[in-house]
């Protein structure tokens, strides 16, 4: 057998492989469960075992779409008809990972940065289906191209900026937009001195104090719902400064509530929720430049329409408040921008879009992406600085 | 229950019109064979919540449901005291001379205890099937609260004292994916993604389902579906859709699908306005598959005008 003897000595390599080259959350107890599970299919049949183990180890779709090629990749490493024990060493990164990137949650960002998973084809076996040709993607595939051979390319090895935690003058500004945020109230009764309705419970629990006579009443009120933010940061080389004090306001977000998720755009839609979050909690981190989403031109349009197809379902509500971050120049189709803007709009409480060329005297709005995405902005402002995020908590309108 | 292999599982599902394929057969099986909860993810309308009906019907078990929705507390989903019922049993015993200890037992008993789903479903005799309908729509409180339930499967009143469970119930989660679960959550489950049916496994939900429809409306249904999933549209139909769809036609005893029909009776499939807009921008991409002779000419077939004009409504053939 291949790479080791026993059955177990397999499992255990292969959980391995899948924790540290794909980013599966897979611990001690998945690695049993999985041999429990084993222990239940025909292990002469190759399709019984995928089917047995991906439900076990995977958590996400994200994890079940790549489960089968990592599986193939594990188990099937050499080209057919090569037998496995001809083979030498063992396999490393599969072709999606990057191998300018070591760390495994790097990997699976840039698969789905790239746009490696495509969600609406998956089949349950998290095989992709072949994308039905459709000019739209194509469309968006020239507009793409278009941007990376732009003049707005980055080039070479442009470093990503470096992100650490926000000052406390941001921190307080951040925490003020979060509570001056009203998205309504949550559906949910807590208890409170003062509220709108009678808490029968605590009060005869409270009454067994005073014998039985319910002396002291007790209500229930609605709190407020905790507001939820998307913040987009325009990465192109346009922007260069004020993206990393968009990126700075996100990380000050962050500090002030865990309901934040962070992307970064240019020609491609990357995540950097989990960078935004440890700066927020102390670490410095550096976001790596990665494919064009950083320093390159912009397709906002795509990128935004990306972001829809591919987060929209779970990230957007009517608590969700969207920031985006950019100078609104944009390389794609006017029509995708607005289109996607008029969905964003549609589907969340508020778009506040920061423009830092707000802030140069003279500027009008007239750049076609501006044009097409204004009518759907909440709210239109620059933040250069704590104060002016201070400004803008008490500038931002909720739709209710 | 304990050796139940997916070939069966599928072979009694499809038996009661679930068509299941070999992946979530598997699953299934595995969920039951490790007493693990299984979270299904899929668009809506793929049959999630269905699979779990059936599923305690094929184990010829109670299916407990807790329809999560925001704001859902932990009382909610476990137990209450009937407080009305306590305080009028209060007012009624107050003079028949029993001490304090014996009323306030009486009281704190279970005849004055509402359950709810969790606690209902750790009480049950027999292992129940306990659906946690869209988990996602519940918040984050109450998913940590749920984990806590899942691991320990016991219950502490401070009236009565704990009550664990006596037969771990078959768990089986839902989501429909409107916020990301917590990795906890996901860690304690076994993870399926149930997709849209393939062309060939929605013709046989179809023919499972209706029985009597024609080869050719379910051919043209199925096609018909496959094709509008592809669209950019606001809400995707799903198999519900195409089951309802196929129900109506067969009401308005068509046998096939026309231009025509499809004006009339698209309503059961889109849902949202926009979206026949997106259908009208593609009308190209569904005409291959709509038969091009009109209902009217078509022999045996019943238009609409015919029906309601002169009367002659007639039951569904098949």
């Amino acid at each position: 057998m291949y790479p080791f003897r026993s059955l177990p000595e397999n499992l255990i390599a292969f959980c391995a492989f899948l924790r540290d080259d794909h980013g599966f959350a897979i611990g001690p107890r998945e690695a049993h469960d999985a041999a429990r599970a084993l222990e239940i299919a025909d292990l002469a049949d190759e399709r019984a075992v995928r089917h047995v183990l991906r439900p076990v180890l995977s958590g996400t779709r994200e994890d079940a779409a790549c489960f089968d090629a990592a599986f193939s990749a594990f188990f099937f490493p050499g080209p057919s008809r090569v037998v496995q024990s001809e083979l030498s060493a063992r396999p490393r990164a599969l072709n999606r990972a990057d191998a300018n990137e070591p760390a495994p949650d790097r990997m699976r960002a840039s698969a789905t940065a790239e746009g490696g998973i495509d969600e609406s084809r998956l089949t349950v076996d998290g095989q992709l289906v072949p994308a039905p040709p459709s000019e739209v993607t194509d469309a968006a595939r020239v507009s793409l191209a278009r941007a990376s051979y732009s003049p707005y390319d980055a080039e070479g090895e442009v470093g990503g900026p470096e992100i650490r935690r926000a000052d406390p003058e941001w921190c307080d500004a951040a925490r003020s937009l979060v509570r001056r945020l009203h998205v309504g109230l949550s559906r949910s009764w807590r208890p409170s001195t003062k509220g709108q309705r009678f808490d029968l419970r605590r009060t005869l629990r409270v009454s067994l104090q005073s014998g039985g006579e319910p002396l002291n009443i007790r209500w229930l009120r609605r709190p407020k719902r905790a507001p939820r933010f998307v913040v987009l940061v325009d990465g192109s080389r346009s922007m260069s400064g004020a993206a990393s004090t968009a990126l700075e306001l996100a990380v000050a977000i962050a500090a002030a509530t865990m309901r934040i998720e962070a992307f970064t755009f240019s020609t491609g839609l990357r995540r950097v929720t989990d960078e935004v979050q440890r700066a927020a909690a102390g670490d410095t981190v550096r976001i790596n430049r990665l494919q064009h989403a950083w320093g390159g031109g912009t397709a906002i349009g795509e990128c935004l329409r990306d972001f829809l197809r591919r987060f929209g379902d779970r990230l957007l509500g009517r608590q969700t408040l969207v920031v985006i971050a950019s100078d609104g120049l944009d390389v794609g189709q006017p029509d995708v921008l607005r289109d996607a803007m008029r969905e964003i709009r549609r589907r969340s409480a508020g778009v506040v879009w920061l423009n830092p060329l707000l802030e140069t005297a003279g500027y009008e709005p007239t750049a076609s992406g501006m044009l097409a995405a204004r009518p759907y902005i909440t709210t239109f402002a620059a933040v250069n600085d704590a104060a002016g995020l201070a400004r803008l908590s008490r500038l931002v309108r909720i739709r209710m | 229950m304990s050796r139940v292999d997916a070939a069966a599982i599928r072979a009694a599902f499809r038996e009661r019109g679930f068509i299941a394929d070999e992946a979530f057969g598997t699953a299934l099986q595995l969920a039951l064979a490790l007493e693990k909860p299984l979270l299904i993810e899929g668009p809506a309308g793929v049959g999630k919540t269905e699979s779990a009906k059936v599923l305690a019907d094929v184990l010829h078990t109670r299916l407990i449901r807790l329809q999560c929705y925001e704001g859902l507390d932990a009382m909610s989903a476990l137990y209450e005291w009937n407080y009305p019922r306590q305080m009028l049993h209060a007012r009624l015993t107050e003079t028949d001379g029993s001490s304090l200890e014996q009323r306030e037992a009486q009281i704190f008993s279970e005849r004055f205890l509402l359950k709810r789903p969790l606690l209902e479903a750790i009480t049950e005799e027999r292992s129940p099937v306990l659906l946690v309908d869209e988990v996602d729509r519940a918040d984050e409180a109450f998913e940590a609260f749920l984990l806590e339930m899942l691991a320990e499967w016991q219950v502490t009143i401070p009236e009565l004292g704990t009550i664990r469970a006596r037969h771990k119930p078959s768990v089986i989660l839902t989501s429909n994916r409107t916020r990301e679960l917590s990795d906890a959550l996901r860690r304690r489950c076994l993870f399926v993604w149930l997709p849209y049916p393939s062309l060939e496994q929605e013709i046989d939900i179809l023919h499972a389902r209706v029985p009597g429809l024609s080869e050719r409306l379910a051919l043209q249904i199925a096609r018909l579906m496959h094709a509008l999933r592809g669209l950019s549209l606001q809400k995707a139909p799903g198999v519900a859709e195409s089951l309802d769809w196929a129900l109506a036609l067969m009401s308005l005893h068509r046998d096939h699908l026309d231009a025509k029909t499809l004006e009339q009776t698209i309503g059961c499939v889109l849902k949202v306005h926009e979206d026949r807009a997106v259908l009208d921008a593609h009308r190209d991409a569904v005409a291959p598959i709509l038969s091009d002779t009109s209902s009217r000419t078509e022999p045996g077939g019943y238009g609409l005008e015919t029906d309601f004009g002169f009367g002659s409504v007639s039951a569904p053939r098949g």
